[in-house]
């Protein structure tokens, strides 16, 4: 991985991720040949507590508090000094305007401190570039699934493209209210919660809506539908086998459905464009029903699928610092007057110029 | 049995198990088909036929698209009727009536004199009181009511039919219309 | 399945019950299906089979579902073109326990391959002005799929995939008169009823959005698959404009589909 037009020397980015309820900052090396070194990778998760979602005043304030210390534990976890770092690398977007902009001014301040130079960097494109790093994925459709988005990408012509997406709330999303819903603890995820409770069931398969158009999705009909039957179960209502239905049922029956879509528009994307691997990013990317059901699918077509762990599909600070690296290896800064963030930012609008 | 051979046809229907056989055949001026229909309503199982209104059938095809369609629900253990020969009568429905399906496709006692006799595996019979002919197309477009299929499979009042005025092709495009019809049941 | 045999599948259990026949004939597989070319009960009835196998990563219960749902849409859509004298395959039959239909094989080639042919004769730049080649037979291509579009809309259906892979050029059959004898290589190209195929994302909508993104569809296979050829796709919209009552606000709405494109504003 890590095509670059010059190796000269070994390069060090510091990036700072901070586009929703995680905090990440990690240090990562690009080596002479190329390949990407992870030398640190810290990460301080601000966690609501059950029933509610993160605000993005509280979020903000947890990030502007946990700056420094996440800050200093990165740089001494990765055994750097502030010398050998070439860039500060910061999420533009997109994602929560009061915690990206936090970050934001934050990663600004280092770099002016330290006389360094800025890169913006596009948070979808620094899930797929870390995805790809660490998978040694070459050209797959990747299937970018977090709290905040939903999409179906595959690269063509120094773009990320983006072929379906969801067209209304983000998966993510729906796992975190639904888990807000059935009142799980959001300690760690309120995905990961769902997924554990989620193996429990497999009794019955409660009918919920599935609604794929082409390669698009949507999940809003489905959340209504699933919080109708918690409540449902709440007021003692029978399964279609006539037991009661549990939350565990729920979780069940919600993964099975939301994942058969999503598994669904990757093989559309990758019948389309003949692509044979699949990549799974984002904090959805995580579970392992969603990874084993990718991995079936991309069985059958011949192929396989590719997945990262916690450490790496949960928003972190070295995805950002990788894939501003890279854009950095082609020239690219980000001048202080523009160093600003937006909530808005589509990963087809980056130019990829570190690709062919 | 010799007579019987010569009488029945075996059809070959494409994509079904060679396991299973069918027979059939086309008489005309039956005399019995009061006694027919009350073997069927018995259920006296030396008759397990399917015995089809020959003038509300326009084409072989159209008959073979009903054993299809029987056959397949036999093989994936899915029928709505008794067995695969009332199954061959409903499937040349296009709406889910069993009732009706048999009153439309099926014989009438005192008024069906031309019938369709098709027999899925097994022995044949010399049951039927009438004068039997050749399972052609042409034979059988000879007693094709058009009122009556037009009507069941809705196919009156359609401008693309009216405004089609080659006769083989508007044929063609009547069939396809009904086979559809028949095919789409119940989805 | 052997992990070297994942590619090579097996075919549905219909086609595999006739010792005598040809070994099934897979034309095409994607996401969606796969089709073959098999008969429908005779031999003279030459018919695509449509198969949805089952997605084993899928929970059984949603996949059986999901496949009779599908096949149901895709049926009732051909079957209400068919009725309202749209061009469409005619459905033969179907099982939605095994995931299967039979339908109509539409004899001729893809839009695409005709318009290919067809632009791959030509030179790229003529030599001299005079020789400036003759666009009508392109352009009365265009016009009947612009009709075929038309057509499809005004009976209450959006195709929802329509690219020219996804529409066949069907030879007129030469009714016998007294017609002299086929001169010369049969049918020229780009001749022929356009046929409209391949329903399995078609939806019932008469809405002007849903028909607007349906032809934007086209339009963007259009300039993607034959970039020669897209100077010329306003013939497409004009005979469209010509099919039907409300086809105008449609292409009203087609500017907006334009200009959104798929720049669908996203929350971060």
């Amino acid at each position: 991985m890590g095509i670059s037009p010059n190796r000269l020397r070994r390069r060090i980015a510091l990036g700072c991720e901070g586009s929703a309820n995680k905090l990440g900052i990690g240090v990562i090396a690009h080596e002479d040949g190329g390949e990407a070194v992870v030398l640190s990778n810290v990460r301080h998760t601000f966690v609501s507590p059950p029933g509610t979602g993160f605000l993005p005043k509280d979020t903000a304030r947890h990030h502007r508090a946990f700056f420094v210390r996440v800050a200093k534990q990165a740089l001494a976890d990765a055994r750097v000094s502030v010398a050998d770092v070439d860039c500060v690398c910061y999420t533009r977007g997109p994602g929560m305007g009061g915690p990206l902009s936090s970050v934001a001014i934050a990663a600004r301040t280092l770099a002016l401190l330290w006389g360094k130079e800025l890169v913006g960097v596009n948070h979808c494109v620094g899930h797929i570039e870390m995805g790809r790093a660490i998978t040694g994925a070459e050209n797959p459709v990747v299937l970018y699934v977090s709290g905040g988005n939903t999409q179906v990408i595959a690269y063509a012509e120094q773009r990320y493209r983006i072929f379906g997406e969801a067209l209304d709330i983000a998966v993510g999303n729906c796992l975190d209210r639904f888990a807000r819903t059935l009142e799980i603890s959001n300690d760690p995820a309120p995905g990961y919660n769902i997924e554990q409770l989620a193996k429990k069931g497999g009794r019955v398969l409660l009918d919920l809506p599935y609604t794929v158009k082409g390669m698009d999705c949507s999940f809003s009909g489905i959340l209504a539908r699933a919080d109708e039957l918690a409540a449902l179960m709440k007021a003692g209502g029978v399964g279609p086998d006539g037991e009661p239905i549990t939350a565990a049922d729920l979780c069940f029956s919600l993964q099975e459905t939301i994942f058969a879509m999503l598994v669904e528009i990757t093989e559309r994307a990758m019948a389309h464009v003949g692509s044979k691997q699949a990549l799974i990013v984002g904090g959805v990317g995580c579970n392992e029903r969603l990874q084993e059901m990718m991995g079936g699918m991309a069985a059958e077509r011949g192929g396989s699928v590719y997945a990262t762990d916690e450490r790496f599909c949960i928003d972190n600070g070295i995805m950002i610092a990788h894939a501003g690296l890279l854009a950095y290896e082609t020239g690219f800064r980000t001048p202080l007057e523009d160093s600003t963030c937006t909530q808005r930012f589509r990963t087809d609008e980056v130019f990829v110029k570190w690709r062919r | 049995m010799e007579l019987e051979r010569l009488l029945f046809e075996q059809l070959h229907i494409d994509n079904v198990p060679p396991t299973y056989h069918v027979h059939a055949a086309l008489f005309r001026d039956v005399t019995n088909a009061k006694f027919l229909h009350e073997q069927l309503l018995a259920r006296n199982s030396g008759f397990e036929y399917a015995f089809v209104d020959a003038t509300a059938i326009f084409s072989r095809t159209q008959l073979l698209s009903a054993i299809f369609r029987a056959l397949t629900g036999l093989i994936n253990g899915r029928l709505a009727t008794p067995n695969v020969h009332s199954e061959i009568v409903l499937s040349l429905s296009p709406n889910n009536n069993i009732a009706d399906a048999y009153r439309r496709f099926g014989i009438t006692p005192g008024l069906t004199q031309d019938i369709i006799v098709v027999k899925t595996w097994g022995h044949l019979s010399e049951n039927v009181a009438g004068k039997p002919v050749r399972l052609t197309d042409d034979e059988i477009s000879k007693t094709t009511d058009w009122t009556k299929v037009c009507k069941y499979y809705k196919l009156n009042d359609l401008p693309v039919v009216d405004a089609e005025k080659d006769p083989v092709a508007r044929r063609v495009m009547l069939e396809r219309l009904a086979i559809m019809s028949m095919a789409l049941r119940g989805v | 399945m052997a992990a070297s045999e994942t590619t090579q599948f097996a075919p549905p259990q219909v086609l595999t019950y006739d010792p005598a026949a040809a070994p099934p004939l897979l034309i095409s597989q994607g996401a969606e299906g796969r089709l073959y070319k098999t008969t429908h009960v005779q031999r003279d009835r030459p018919c695509v089979l449509k198969y949805r196998p089952p997605k084993p990563y899928r929970h059984p219960i949603l996949d059986a579902r999901l496949t009779k749902a599908r096949i149901t849409s895709e049926a009732k859509v051909l079957e209400r073109c068919y009725r309202a004298g749209v061009r469409v395959p005619a459905v033969y039959a179907l099982d939605l326990v095994s995931g299967w239909m039979m339908i109509e094989w539409i004899e001729g080639m893809t839009v695409r391959q005709g318009i290919n042919d067809w632009l791959g004769e030509r030179p790229e730049i003529p030599p001299s002005p005079e020789d400036l080649p003759d666009d009508a037979p392109l352009i009365d291509a265009m016009k009947r799929i612009g009709a075929a579009v038309g057509d499809l809309h005004r009976t209450g259906v959006v195709h929802g995939d329509l690219t020219t892979s996804n529409m066949m050029l069907r030879p007129q059959k030469n009714s016998q008169s007294s017609g002299q004898p086929e001169v010369g290589d049969g049918p020229k190209a780009l001749e022929g009823d356009v046929v409209l195929i391949d329903f399995g994302l078609a939806t019932q909508s008469v809405s002007d959005e849903d028909r607007a993104v349906d032809l934007y569809v086209l339009e963007r296979a259009f300039a993607s698959t034959h970039p020669r050829a897209e100077r010329l796709f306003v013939n497409v919209l004009e005979a469209y404009r010509g099919a039907f009552k409300k086809a105008s606000s449609v292409l009203t709405k087609l500017e907006d589909v334009r200009m959104r494109g798929r720049k669908r504003s996203m929350l971060g």
